[in-house]
């Protein structure tokens, strides 16, 4: 049996991490968390993951900012970014940042799963 | 109520109120008082602020009229020591017993011997123009709370999130825990019946749900999911508190505030929308009760704050660094010291001095009404304080508050 896909989620908040891996129990991920962007690139020099999930405004460094960043060591990963505030983000950043979905807080779970689902077809398991 | 007959009572026969005519100044109102503090001549708009006729004004005693900020009357200390006073803010006893803000200046009419003998003043209702200044007040704090409207929405969106999430698990967690619940109610029936076969393999269904659906954890974690949107709302009904709090507007009555508090609330309002780029600390001393309107320091709180975030976004379009926010309450005799620095761009040394001038802004059009400085300004000037600002471009600025501690005076 195939490895179950990683999926890293990015949150200065530690509730909004919390729901989401509740909300994603049952989809067979395995999921890793950070709360800031200093430790999810942490985990990314040591370790590949499939895809990664990651909030916008956080301090030190943007959402979008931190999957550049985070593009250069995991290339392979689908990057995408979780905000309230998807308009405040200019497109030529998101393109840059190569972010292949848009998830809007309060999200839609059953929408996140389907994003999430394709997101992760779109990549070869377990690359890296 | 005495009245003296006569136009001239004692003491007033070198003043020749005849000859000065209606004394009609539209709706600057005119009385003289002779040197007895009496009402010698009028006009009408004197009376129309009294909310009595011309005739029912003569010949009573205006020596407690017009108090000043020490409290004593304009009147009785222009008679007494001949001082002069130019629209000096003090109020007067309308119809019904409401007190109306007027500006009254007054000047001692002397006789021959240079002996005071009258006293003339003029004066004018204020209220109009009070309303205005509140309004004006109100309008720049509603700007200042729709500056923040997306901090705030962020601010109220992550818990919502969460909560939102959380109920559309739990729902699933509960229809869950409904599939366990039937099962028992299964074992039960076989149980009732007393079926040894039956009750086995009931038993046996219950254990598998339960395994299949993870009871422990689900249970577990359903009431962590019900603290953590506990937490949530609990957050959600502060911002609201806060928010409304602020939008408020003070009472007529000024009270003795702590202004650590005061600070520590506004910067609760305005932390989310800056904290993603900004370091705040606080450098409080203890400080005495002051007396002030609350609300309206909270104001100036704001405008200083909201300053100070915006001059650190400014200059982080060309460093990208966070900024720096400090703070600090300083308890020195009978004054405070409220001071915000920042990080951020500065000002450039010509625009200091504009700085406080009302639609002075270099912010692009819709990021400041232009009223912000000039309405704290105004707001600190009317508490017996001082605002100024000392800046250095491209290193930050500090705004400096001095307030004395038993600061506002009576309106």
């Amino acid at each position: 049996m195939r490895d179950a896909p990683a999926l890293l989620i990015v949150d200065d908040e530690a509730r909004i991490l919390s729901a989401l891996r509740r909300a994603l129990r049952r989809e067979g991920y395995e999921i890793v968390t950070a709360e800031t962007v200093a430790d999810a690139l942490r985990i990314l020099d040591e370790r590949s993951v499939d895809a990664i999930l990651s909030d916008h405004k956080m301090p030190g460094m943007s959402g979008v900012r931190f999957l550049e960043e985070a593009s250069r060591r995991r290339p392979d990963a689908a990057r995408m970014i979780i905000t309230g505030w998807t308009e405040e983000i200019p497109r030529a950043q998101l393109e840059e940042a190569g972010v292949c979905a848009l998830v809007t807080k309060p999200w839609d779970d059953a929408r996140l799963k389907a994003t999430l689902r394709r997101a992760l077809g779109v990549t070869r398991p377990g690359a890296g | 109520m005495r009245r003296t007959g006569g136009v001239l009572p004692e003491g007033g026969h070198d003043l020749d109120p005849d000859g000065i005519g209606e004394m009609d100044l539209g709706k600057i109102a005119v009385l003289v008082v002779n040197g007895a503090g009496r009402v010698v001549r009028c006009n009408a708009a004197a009376a129309e602020i009294f909310g009595r006729t011309r005739e029912a004004l003569l010949g009573r005693s205006a020596a407690d009229w017009f108090p000043d900020e020490t409290g004593q009357s304009v009147v009785a200390r222009t008679l007494a020591d001949g001082v002069r006073f130019e629209d000096a803010a003090s109020s007067v006893s309308g119809p019904s017993g409401v007190r109306i803000p007027v500006a009254v200046s007054s000047a001692p009419i002397t006789g021959p011997d240079g002996l005071p003998r009258g006293v003339l003043a003029s004066f004018q209702d204020l209220s109009g123009i009070r309303q205005l200044q509140q309004q004006v007040l109100q309008t720049e704090k509603m700007a200042a709370i729709g500056q923040l409207a997306a901090g705030v929405a962020h601010e109220i969106n992550n818990p919502m999130g969460f909560i939102h999430a959380n109920l559309f698990q739990m729902a699933e967690y509960v229809s869950d825990l409904r599939r366990v619940s039937e099962e028992v109610d299964a074992m039960r029936k076989a149980a009732e019946a007393g079926n040894a076969r039956e009750i086995a393999e009931a038993a046996g269904r219950l254990g598998a749900v339960s395994d299949e659906l993870d009871v422990d954890f689900l249970l577990s974690d359903l009431t962590k999911a019900i603290r953590e949107s506990q937490e949530g709302s609990e957050r959600i009904r502060h911002i609201v508190r806060d928010l409304r709090d602020f939008s408020r507007q003070d009472t007529a009555e000024h009270v003795l505030a702590d202004l650590n508090q005061c600070l520590d609330s506004t910067a609760n309002i305005v932390w989310p929308m800056m904290k993603h780029l900004v370091v705040l600390e606080r450098e409080y001393q203890d400080l005495p009760g002051v007396r002030c309107y609350p609300m309206q320091l909270q104001q100036v709180f704001m405008n200083l704050l909201v300053n100070a975030f915006q001059a650190i976004e400014e200059k982080r379009e060309v460093e990208p660094e966070s900024g720096r926010i400090v703070l600090r309450t300083i308890h020195r005799g009978d004054r405070v010291v409220v001071s915000v620095t920042d990080s951020g761009v500065g000002i450039a040394p010509a625009d200091v001095d504009r700085i406080f001038a009302p639609f002075f802004t270099t912010k692009p059009v819709g990021a400041g009404t232009g009223l912000g400085l000039s309405t704290a300004y105004n707001i600190v000037q009317r508490h017996g304080g001082s605002l100024d600002v000392e800046s250095e471009l491209g290193r930050g600025a500090t705004f400096r508050l001095t307030l004395p501690v038993d600061g506002v005076a009576d309106a």
